[in-house]
């Protein structure tokens, strides 16, 4: 008799079960919202970054751990773009990353542009990131000029982002570099934070041993341009910041400092004065007056000519010259990464030269970067010698620089073949790897088995990272971004994806740039259960498999198509 | 003569279609060239005013007209990313792709046609299960794999060749053509031009073997060896001529083909040439670039396809086109 009582109750218990998650999808079930929508992650194509195509696959894997249906999607680059940039209503979740670029060693492109709410339409917040807060300390950040002030400013900022988790923070990934030591003493590479051997400071200070005194280096892409007006892409500007110099320039410590300029000073917050050195002279022989420097501020500043450089300069309001050497900069707001970002990305051109293709251009649609001086002419320590954009640059010293370089020449080889790259740099054929886009093992055996060769690596100043589109529900909600961020396994994307060739990353501000990155905020505990309980606590249940929105929410959105 | 009047207006109907195929196609295409300019600062003005500079403003069909008119005057526009004439752009990498492509074109045509009109006497011996098999083989071998291992082998490990680049680093000389006669190219052509003689050489081999295999039971065969004529006298002078039809037009076609450079091997030797070019022309959306290489490529093909047509019936005066 009991079994039998038993077994009607078990059988009345079941069915109540079924009715109970038949009933679940409907308005009367209590205690959970519509199951949420199928997420999707857009990747890069395999072929294209097979690193960030893989983590996709590893976060999608964890993610439906949680009872998400997801789908990582990968897309070619432009495609990608297009929907993430110009489509900002329309995606989910991406995986995306920051480049790391010496200007970027201040922190205020990081904090400022990624972040505030203002660049949130049509600039660099795609994800539509909005806190009121947060807006606060970045406005602020750039504002304060005291360094010790700021830096706590900055803390705060990764605090605030590392609460708010806008995206998951993956990695900064390790870049990894060489050279022959044979050929250059090693204690002339310099070594620059965040961006390693191939920076300003080697070119010009690299020694040479022996008889070959070219540096030769390779990019796996092809040029665009050398031209001091026009942002191209990363190799342009290794050898336009070699041609052209700066009034100030990035160092090796990641900071800004006196270059072009004998000295920069700030009177107060919006003004600024400047004197250059009296030693200058362009590869054509004439001498670099202050009337040169205000030319290259002021064509992007009062024209809409330069219209790539026009960012650089829209903190100032006018410039003042004061003197043969000297000049005062009246900006119209305060902006503590000026140096950095204005005095450190301006190049000084040749007013002889540009100003009577500005002129010609007047009443003209075109702009500057159409105009080719083929000569090139440049005050920075080398200058052109001739740019086949496809196969190489060839620069040479500038021996009447104030600081020449130690090297005759400096070769930039096109070489989109990663394999052969090594072989190039075993051969001599190249002898300081300045990117590598191969298998980090090859290169690593090769250091090894090759007494010549050194391998250099640092820590970007870039970062991977997965962006939530903070517009669109489930992620507009800071404990869902929390959840999805923890449930994320970083060791496992560093170690397989990146074979071990990256740190782990906790904010927007790299370990590589020391002193701005906050050591004391730590990355916020991670795992599946994590995960699952953050979920739990804000209401987010799963039935039938499925994860579900917390009570009363409905599902208004399809996935992207 | 209404033969060739109806055959060059076709050629041009052909042209007027893939002009306006390749025009569709880029804009059509997902992604537009602003996504290469995305830059933290670049606000909706900038983004408009770099929009209206490369005409992408305009209405499509007013885009259309302006580069169809253009094209007649023989304008091919202004690259949008390198902001020169498209022409110059094209013409800087001209030289290195046609020296490597028709060579390595002539070499395995060369090789082709006399390997195969010699398999072709050779039926059934131990010489046909070797090299036809091996010949396939290298025709199905991907270019690059059989490129990576070239470079190995001579290049890293033997060091007899430069692993890439078409002249050493800073080379310097006096004009064009010094650059291309000097020894220091040829180096650095023999194992890209190895790379694609290789992958070309099957079909005109196996071609020419097959055409030659037909011929030599034609009648007028076996009579000239009634005649008592040497066997290579009859291979060469009598069956290779006329086996060589359908390898001219596949060598006519294959020659076209040539402009647009080798993406594959132009990758694994770093050559600096117009098949690289053309990819990263259509990777960043630069429609005047990709429109200007492909319709060159185009023109060239076409005008190839009909000079065949014409000359085909003087080089086989059995073909009447009336």
């Amino acid at each position: 008799m009991p079994r039998h009582a038993s077994r009607r109750a078990i059988l009345g218990g079941a069915l109540t079960v079924s009715i109970a998650a038949a009933l679940a999808g409907s308005a009367l079930a209590q205690g959970a919202g519509d199951p949420i929508r199928k997420i999707v992650i857009i990747t890069d194509t395999q072929g294209a970054m097979p690193q960030a195509y893989q983590a996709g696959q590893l976060i999608a894997q964890e993610w439906r751990k949680l009872g998400l249906d997801v789908e990582a999607r990968p897309m070619a680059r432009q495609a990608q773009t297009d929907l993430v940039w110009f489509n900002r209503d329309k995606w989910d979740t991406t995986m995306w990353r920051m480049v790391g670029r010496p200007e970027r060693s201040d922190p205020d492109e990081m904090t400022f542009n990624l972040f505030h709410s203002s660049t949130a339409p049509r600039g660099f917040n795609f994800v539509g990131y909005n806190s009121p807060d947060y807006d606060k300390v970045a406005e602020q950040q750039r504002q304060t000029l005291d360094p010790t002030a700021r830096q706590a400013l900055i803390k705060q900022a990764q605090e605030i982002v590392n609460r708010d988790a806008p995206y998951a923070f993956l990695l900064h990934p390790n870049t990894l570099q060489a050279f022959n030591q044979n050929v250059f003493d090693p204690a002339s590479i310099v070594v620059q934070k965040g961006v390693g051997i191939r920076n300003f400071w080697t070119f010009i200070g690299a020694a040479p041993k022996g008889a070959q005194k070219a540096m030769i280096i390779n990019s796996g892409t092809a040029l665009q341009a050398i031209h001091p007006l026009y942002i191209a892409g990363a190799p342009d500007s290794w050898m336009n910041e070699l041609i052209w110099d700066r009034l100030v320039r990035i160092g090796p410590d990641g900071l800004p400092r006196p270059w072009a300029a004998e000295s920069f000073k700030f009177v107060d917050d919006k003004t600024v004065d400047i004197v250059i050195r009296g030693d200058m002279k362009f590869h054509d022989g004439k001498p670099v007056t202050i009337d040169d420097v205000i030319f290259s501020y002021e064509a992007p500043l009062k024209t809409d000519k330069s219209p790539m450089f026009k960012p650089f300069v829209t903190d100032i309001d006018r410039i003042e010259k004061t003197g043969d050497r000297s000049l005062r900069m009246h900006l119209k707001r305060a902006n503590a990464a000026f140096a950095t970002t204005a005095l450190g990305r301006v190049f000084i051109v040749p007013r002889h030269v540009w100003e009577p293709h500005l002129k010609s251009l007047e009443g003209k649609p075109d702009t500057l970067e159409a105009i080719r001086d083929p000569a090139n002419v440049g005050s920075g320590p080398f200058k052109q010698v001739r740019a086949r954009l496809n196969e190489e640059i060839v620069i040479e010293r500038h021996a009447e620089h104030w600081a020449a370089p130690k090297v005759d020449r400096v070769v930039l080889r096109v070489i989109p073949n990663a394999e052969a790259v090594v072989g190039m740099l075993r051969s001599g054929e190249i002898n300081l790897l300045s990117e590598y886009g191969g298998d980090p093992d090859v290169l690593d055996k090769l250091a090894k088995d090759n007494a010549a060769i050194k391998l250099t690596q640092v820590t970007d100043v870039g970062i991977e990272f997965l962006a939530f589109n903070n517009r669109r529900p489930p992620f507009d909600d800071v404990a869902f971004r929390n959840a999805l961020s923890a449930a994320i396994d970083r060791n496992v994307i560093v170690q397989a994806a990146w074979n071990g060739y990256a740190v782990r990353s906790v904010s927007h501000v790299s370990p590589a740039i020391e002193f701005w990155h906050a050591r004391d905020v730590k990355a916020p505990p991670t795992g599946l259960d994590v995960a699952k309980s953050i979920l739990d606590k804000a209401g987010y249940k799963v039935e039938g498999g499925k994860l579900r929105y917390p009570a009363g929410k409905k599902e208004a959105l399809q996935p992207p198509g | 003569m209404s033969y060739v009047l109806r055959r060059l207006a076709h050629s041009l109907f052909v042209l007027w279609a893939v002009v306006t195929i390749l025009f569709l196609m880029f804009r059509l295409m997902p992604g537009n060239p602003l996504a290469a300019y995305i830059n933290e600062q670049l606000n909706e003005e900038d983004q408009r005013q770099i929009m209206a500079q490369f005409g992408l403003d305009r209405p499509l069909y007013q885009q259309y007209a302006i580069y169809l008119w253009n094209l007649l005057q023989g304008n091919l526009g202004m690259s949008f990313f390198r902001r020169e004439p498209v022409w110059d752009v094209i013409v800087s990498a001209l030289p290195n792709t046609l020296i490597l492509t028709t060579t390595g074109l002539l070499v395995a045509y060369l090789f082709g046609v006399l390997a195969g009109a010699w398999l072709a006497t050779k039926r059934g011996t131990l010489a046909e299960g070797v090299i036809v098999p091996a010949a396939l083989a290298t025709r199905a071998a991907p270019e690059f794999w059989i490129g990576m291992i070239l470079l190995t082998l001579f290049a890293f490990t033997l060091g007899w060749f430069p692993s890439g680049g078409a002249n050493s680093a800073g080379a310097a000389y006096a004009s064009e053509w010094d650059r291309i006669f000097s020894i220091d190219f040829a180096r650095h052509l023999f194992l890209p031009a190895l790379t694609l003689a290789l992958y070309l050489q099957g079909l005109p081999l196996l071609l020419m073997r097959s055409t030659m295999l037909e011929i030599l039971h034609d009648e007028f065969i076996t009579m000239a060896r009634i005649k008592g004529l040497s066997p290579w006298r009859i291979t060469l002078r009598h069956a290779a001529r006329n086996a060589l039809l359908p390898v001219v037009t596949a060598f006519a076609l294959g020659l076209g083909a040539t402009l647009g450079g080798n993406v594959v091997v132009e990758t694994v030797f770093s050559w600096p040439g117009l098949g690289r070019l053309l990819v990263g022309a259509v990777a960043q959306s630069d429609y005047p670039l990709a429109q200007g290489a492909f319709f060159l490529i185009s023109l060239v093909l076409i005008s190839l396809n009909l000079l065949v047509d014409l000359i085909y019936g003087w080089l086989d005066p059995r073909v009447s086109h009336d």
